[in-house]
């Protein structure tokens, strides 16, 4: 029964892959050709291969005075200025020796030469920014490696800022990422491998792993998955995300993005896998779990009793972010008793003249603060803040006055807001968010009661749920009371001597034991 | 296999502990107190038929591994008696399931939802632990897991606070009456005692085996633990009025007073006791489910999650027309028939079992 099945998926999927590599879309534009003796053949296949592209450019010159050589390029992505002083200038004005291959490789002052065959190989080079030299009489041309494009400076990452710890962030530029890792982690141990996803864009990938630490199982994992991957074009972290995820359909991430390389640098000290994107500062971390989507880098920059103090007070509001309008539904609709007395008539006098239950003032102010919310978002920063003042003016002020909503109904909403925006990943946030709405129905519908069934409904779903093999609710369940003291607190780091467990074999030491700090000893007297 | 997920011991005690304790510590106080009196702390302690079942899943799954109580019966009786005493087994858990469901939703009904119909309760609930019992047992493991902080930090929420207020002589005379009256309440909880038998079914789960035998034990040991200490509890708060409450554990929360401000938390408490009656429901769900899949030689028992919860609900309907039935049937009748099949019957299969092995022995020999 199981083998009939394991079968018949395999036919199926091979199926689809044959269905795949039938469709115009999947296959690859241009097949390779081998170069051939002829320059003028050689250059009108390249012409012919960028047909219609004015950006690229056919630079003809003759090596020292006699031989024919063509340099082709695309503009923009190349460093012009260097071209001309370490590869025209030797070639055209200083070159004396017979024109061949490993001659002119002498004559080049540049560190990258490769000699490339075939057309496939000269399409990557050029369109990675790398100037071809065509020679008459030779098969082969040679990529000099002079690439330069516009990119931005490294910045502080605005979306994840913090008060104590570096500033800098991945940018969009592939090559920049990987070496502000390498800067951090310098061990050969740190392997990036590279791949390209993307027929038509064919976006640079790089997997950044640890050997040593992370699972070999996992890696190769990774790899497996990213292969799967057959689309035409990558543009951003996420396309990737949602390809390689275990659970498409949750509402919860499974891998976590960041612009940090320091928070990437600590993924990859505890054994994670990092894919970084060309083209797109967020960076993948996978496996990830629940509680560690609940974590900032700050916890770790902080005093170990702030940081504690900080987690705490962070689950507190997410609870509340999740929570809090349902809650204050279900006991303003079924348990008034719960409320003190004195409350209770201030609560009562607020309400008095509101037309609406509850449930529906509740609605309608969320979605209120969910619109606020997103218009403040995409507007820019001028009108931004006009939007947040109308928003306040009207929905607080003017809203109450007209008794339509009532005043501890908006304080709850404010509240809520607050606490949603203190989830340190916005993915994690309006997760948290979405879910509130169906949380708030059931309040509405059963009090009490249908806010248990929903929470255990939530519960139901990230316990079933998995990164990359790795229970999303570990080490709470299942319980790993070792990994707890990174959990309920933020330990000292003397104590965080294991890394937490992930996944198969793992390296479990960090450091070494017994490294609490303390006064010299025999100083006593002083 | 039809289940291919496996349990830690730890997760196997917390779910039997929680499979077990959030009904007892309900419903059992009042009806003991008829019985015991002043001696009613006493009678959690006399948990004869947990023992006894224990004994006899841990000496069954000895002699046959891997199987429970209901695969054990086809080995030991022969096939189609074997396959019939299955099915009575099935039926009763399915009629017990019934009870638990109901005792859940006229709790819910009777305090806190007094116009909600009960099959709304009842329905949502089922509905809820089928999403749970299909993750497999694994999620219900874990659930037992995250859930049991959450239940005893309740727990103590609630003793700690009316500790001042507890009378201790409220106790006294201890055994005035010798040991008959504590007794004869401990009667009614031996229903929650042979309830154990649902180890059987996870036994063959666990995946560290060797531990299983100790956490299950430490499980009774706390349940037993936890009941003296509700029921002392009650006793001495409420005193002779115990018995005049049906949810007397239901007062203790309601008395809680804190710096004037924090009052009435009993609906809290229903949100939490929520959670614990969850875990229960879903272990027996999950064992009716896993027998049910089982005793047909299905391959996969998902497909009938949502059927049997059908017929959880409907059995929590017929179970009894009112809540006084049913708490009378509890302290009666239920009590015996589940004495019966979930003691008698698992030890008179283990004293088959351990005949046929020594018949078998010597035939060997001879």
């Amino acid at each position: 029964m199981g083998n009939g099945k394991k079968l018949m998926k395999r036919l199926l999927r091979s199926v689809r892959q044959k269905s795949a590599n039938a469709d115009p879309q999947g296959q690859d534009p241009n097949p390779p050709t081998e170069l051939s003796a002829n320059l003028d053949e050689n250059v009108r296949m390249i012409q012919s291969i960028y047909e219609d592209c004015s950006d690229v450019i056919f630079h003809d010159f003759f090596i020292g005075g006699q031989t024919r050589a063509v340099l082709v390029y695309i503009e923009g992505l190349t460093h012009i200025e260097e071209v001309d002083r370490h590869v025209l200038a030797p070639l055209q004005q200083h070159f004396a020796l017979e024109p061949e291959l490993p001659n002119i490789r002498k004559a080049i002052a540049v560190s990258s030469i490769k000699e490339l065959k075939s057309t496939t190989d000269i399409v990557e080079q050029l369109s990675g920014g790398n100037p071809i030299l065509f020679v008459e009489g030779e098969k082969q041309g040679l990529s000099v490696g002079l690439p330069m494009w516009e990119k931005r400076a490294i910045e502080e990452p605005s979306a994840e800022s913090v008060l104590r710890g570096p500033r800098e962030g991945f940018i969009e530029s592939l090559r920049s990422n990987t070496a502000l890792l390498r800067r951090k982690i310098k061990s050969p141990n740190l392997k990036i491998k590279a791949m390209n996803i993307g027929v038509y864009s064919g976006t640079k990938i790089a997997v950044a792993y640890i050997e040593g630490i992370a699972a070999p199982a996992l890696v190769e994992e990774m790899m497996s998955r990213l292969r799967r991957i057959d689309i035409d074009g990558v543009l951003e972290s996420v396309y990737i995300e949602e390809l390689i995820e275990d659970n498409p359909t949750s509402p919860f991430p499974q891998l976590l993005s960041t612009e940090r390389p320091d928070v990437a640098s600590a993924y990859l000290l505890e054994g994670h896998v990092v894919v970084l994107v060309d083209g797109t500062p967020s960076v993948l971390v996978a496996p990830v779990t629940f509680i560690s989507l609940l974590q900032s880098p700050e916890d770790y920059y902080e005093r170990y009793v702030v940081g504690t103090a900080i987690r705490w007070l962070r689950y507190l509001f997410f609870g509340i972010s999740l929570l809090g309008p349902s809650f204050y539904v279900a006991v303003i609709t079924y348990h008034q008793e719960m409320i003190p007395t004195p409350l209770l008539l201030t609560m009562a006098k607020s309400r008095e003249q509101v037309p609406f239950p509850a449930l529906v003032e509740a609605l309608l102010m969320e979605s209120m603060f969910e619109a606020l919310r997103e218009a403040g978002a995409r507007l820019p920063k001028q009108i931004g803040t006009a939007v947040s003042i109308v928003g306040a003016l009207v929905i607080g002020q003017a809203a109450i006055a007209a008794g339509i909503v009532s005043a501890p109904m908006v304080m709850v909403v404010a509240i809520t807001g607050i606490a949603s925006f203190m989830a340190p990943r916005f993915t994690v946030g309006i997760a948290i968010r979405l879910l509130r709405f169906p949380m708030m129905l059931l309040a509405g519908f059963l009090g009490f009661l249908g806010l248990i069934l929903g929470i255990i409904v939530i519960l139901n779903h990230l316990l079933s749920l998995r990164s990359f093999g790795v229970p999303y609710m570990s080490p709470l369940a299942p319980f790993k009371s070792r990994d707890l003291r990174d959990v309920l607190a933020r330990a000292p780091r003397w104590m965080l001597n294991t890394r937490p467990h992930l996944t198969g074999k793992w390296n479990p030491y960090r450091q070494a034991p017994g490294q609490r700090p303390g006064p010299a000893k025999g100083d006593e007297g002083g | 296999m039809v289940e291919k997920g496996r349990i830690s011991a730890f997760q196997m005690g917390r779910m039997i502990y929680l499979a077990i304790t959030p009904t007892a510590i309900l419903t059992t106080p009042a009806i003991t107190f008829k019985f015991a009196k002043q001696d009613m702390w006493i009678s959690p302690i006399w948990a004869f038929c947990g023992l006894i079942t224990l004994y006899a899943v841990f000496r069954l799954h000895a002699i046959y591994p891997g199987r429970n109580i209901v695969q054990a019966c086809e080995a030991v009786i022969g096939r189609l008696p074997g396959k019939l005493l299955g099915a009575l087994f099935l039926l009763y858990y399915l009629y017990l399931i019934g009870i638990i469901l109901r005792e859940y939703g006229e709790f819910v009904v009777g305090s806190f939802l007094f116009t909600t119909p009960l099959i709304v309760v009842s329905g949502s609930m089922v509905l809820v632990c089928a999403i749970a019992v299909r993750g497999g047992v694994e999620i219900v493991g874990r659930f037992a897991e995250l859930l049991l902080p959450a239940f005893v930090t309740l727990f103590l929420f609630i003793i700690i606070p009316i500790i001042p207020d507890l009378r201790v002589p409220n106790m006294f005379p201890i055994m005035a009456n010798g040991i008959t009256p504590s007794l004869a309440g401990a009667f009614v909880l031996q229903t929650w005692f042979s309830e154990l038998i649902s180890a059987s079914f996870l036994l063959p789960l666990v995946a560290d085996q060797k531990k299983a035998k100790t956490s299950v034990l430490i499980a009774l040991l706390m349940i037993v633990l936890t009941l003296v200490v509700a029921n002392l509890a009650t006793l001495m708060l409420l005193g002779d009025i115990t018995g005049g409450y049906t949810y007397p554990f239901l007062i203790l929360a309601r008395y809680i007073n804190l710096a004037e401000f924090f009052t009435h938390l009993e609906a809290i408490f229903m949100a939490i006791w929520v959670l614990g009656a969850f875990v229960k429901i879903c272990v027996f769900f999950y064992v009716t489910v896993l027998g049910a899949a089982q005793w047909m030689n299905l391959s996969d028992y998902r497909p009938i999650v949502f059927p049997i919860g059908l017929l959880v609900t409907l059995s929590s309907m017929w179970v009894a027309p009112d809540l006084q039935k049913l708490t009378f049937s509890i302290s009666t009748s239920v009590t015996f028939s589940a004495m019966t099949m979930f003691v008698i019957v698992p030890m008179l299969l283990l004293c088959l079992a351990w005949v046929q092995k020594r018949w078998r022995g010597t035939a060997a020999k001879g």
